[in-house]
């Protein structure tokens, strides 16, 4: 569903060739100190997190029981930390560039989140830099679906508000609250099921329509996002393969 | 000839004012300050329309490559080159553009400027938040974008022209 320019050549006419994104990461040298503190929170309260999931702040509750054995567990995800030198939010497109490119192993249609939720996904990539399409593009298109009840439509943009993104094609037949949180289905293999996207700040109904007219406040403040991670899938080329090997559809007499 | 290096000056110095510090500012309602047009009406009078296309294709395409845009500025660029002759001979002064070698606010005057350079703006801007959009269900959308962004553009502009352009021309 994600539609990716196939011209290699024309990545050199963008932030992510070498000279660009230099000039690009100088100006983000300066700018980048005006967003410190923010950053530095946004940080930390990720740090507080994860550290209450490590598995030494959990109290063993049964003694004497087998651990879970690592090796049932395979990592499927990876994630690279990177630093946004240039962005916009206001555009009809808009795009981030990240200082990682292919010498740290970024691919095309890797997906990228932040501290708080889903940012986009790595559209062109360099040497050095990446680009990302962000979720504030015209047919960004990802899966999404309610948390609680595992309804799933698709992700547009209506370019009104940096802040603000819509969901379609959830049918009336499930109730949708407001202010029910909105996470990523997983469903491409871009991102890992459950990252969260928002939250509902808008629930109608279409008229004549039996489908949901959302719209979704991002977890993701993209005026300030300074600090990325690109998500491998490390099992995506199994996913890919599997998906090539289903029939396709054929009309039926 | 002689004009080659203030035009190499006049090219980087835009360009980098608008990819360093106008592309950055974003002020809500998709107001974008467009400084780089003013590149474009300021080469020389006597060049043709070709020329006058082929320079602003490659300026076009060098803002594309800092704002993301992968061809959207240069489209507009060569709009408006194609377009200036024809304004320019609308719009002309009573006695024609003979002995002038600049194209600058002070050797023109504030009327001209406004009139050419207003509706040079207004056809770049049209044509590129268009091309953005792409849409024209989103026309009200597009057309607020217009409307706002072509008269910062134009103060810019003339900011600019007042700033660094002074000494020239008069």
């Amino acid at each position: 569903m994600m539609n990716f320019s196939t011209f290699a050549h024309i990545q050199f006419l963008s932030t992510t060739s070498d000279i660009n994104g230099t000039i690009m990461s100088w100006r983000n040298d300066v700018d980048k100190h005006f967003y410190l503190e923010k950053s530095n929170q946004k940080l930390r309260n990720e740090n507080r997190w994860l550290r209450a999931r490590l598995k030494q702040s959990n109290y063993q509750e049964e003694r004497g029981k087998v651990l879970i054995d690592d090796t049932t567990y395979k990592r499927q995800y990876t994630y690279i930390p990177s630093t946004v030198i240039n962005s916009t939010y206001d555009k009809r497109n808009n795009y981030m560039t990240i200082d990682v490119g292919s010498i740290h192993g970024i691919k095309q249609g890797d997906g990228v989140i932040s501290t708080a939720g889903v940012v986009g996904v790595v559209h062109l990539v360099g040497k050095h830099y990446s680009l990302v399409k962000t979720v504030l593009s015209k047919d960004i298109n990802f899966d999404v679906m309610m948390e609680k009840n595992g309804a799933f439509g698709l992700l547009k943009w209506d370019q009104k508000a940096p802040t603000t993104v819509q969901v379609i094609g959830i049918s009336t037949d499930v109730y949708i609250k407001k202010w029910s949180k909105v996470v990523t289905r997983g469903g491409s293999g871009m991102f890992p099921k459950g990252i969260p996207v928002g939250i509902v700040s808008k629930n109608k109904k279409i008229e004549g329509k039996p489908l949901w007219d959302l719209n979704v406040k991002l977890a993701t403040d993209f005026r300030s996002v300074q600090n990325v991670y690109v998500v491998k899938n490390n099992m995506l080329d199994e996913i890919r393969q599997m998906e090539r090997s289903i029939p396709e559809d054929r009309e039926e007499e | 000839m002689s004009q080659i290096p203030s035009i190499a000056i006049r090219f980087v110095l835009f360009a980098f004012i608008q990819v360093i510090i106008l592309n950055n500012l974003e002020l809500g309602w998709g107001v974008y300050a467009m400084l780089y047009p003013l590149f474009i009406l300021m080469l020389p009078f006597e060049w043709g329309t070709v020329p006058l296309m082929i320079v602003s294709f490659f300026y076009g395409l060098s803002i594309d490559a800092f704002s993301n845009t992968f061809g959207l500025h240069a489209s507009a660029s060569v709009l408006m080159a194609y377009c200036r002759p024809a304004i320019f001979k609308v719009y002309a002064p009573r006695d024609g553009y003979e002995n002038l070698d600049n194209m600058s606010v002070s050797s023109l005057g504030f009327n001209w400027l406004l009139s050419n350079y207003g509706t040079l703006l207004l056809i770049h801007h049209t044509w590129f938040f268009l091309l953005e959009s792409f849409q024209l269900n989103e026309i009200l959308l597009i057309l607020r974008k217009v409307v706002l962004s072509v008269p910062l553009s134009f103060l810019i502009s003339i900011l600019v022209q007042f700033i660094f352009m002074r000494k020239r021309g008069g």
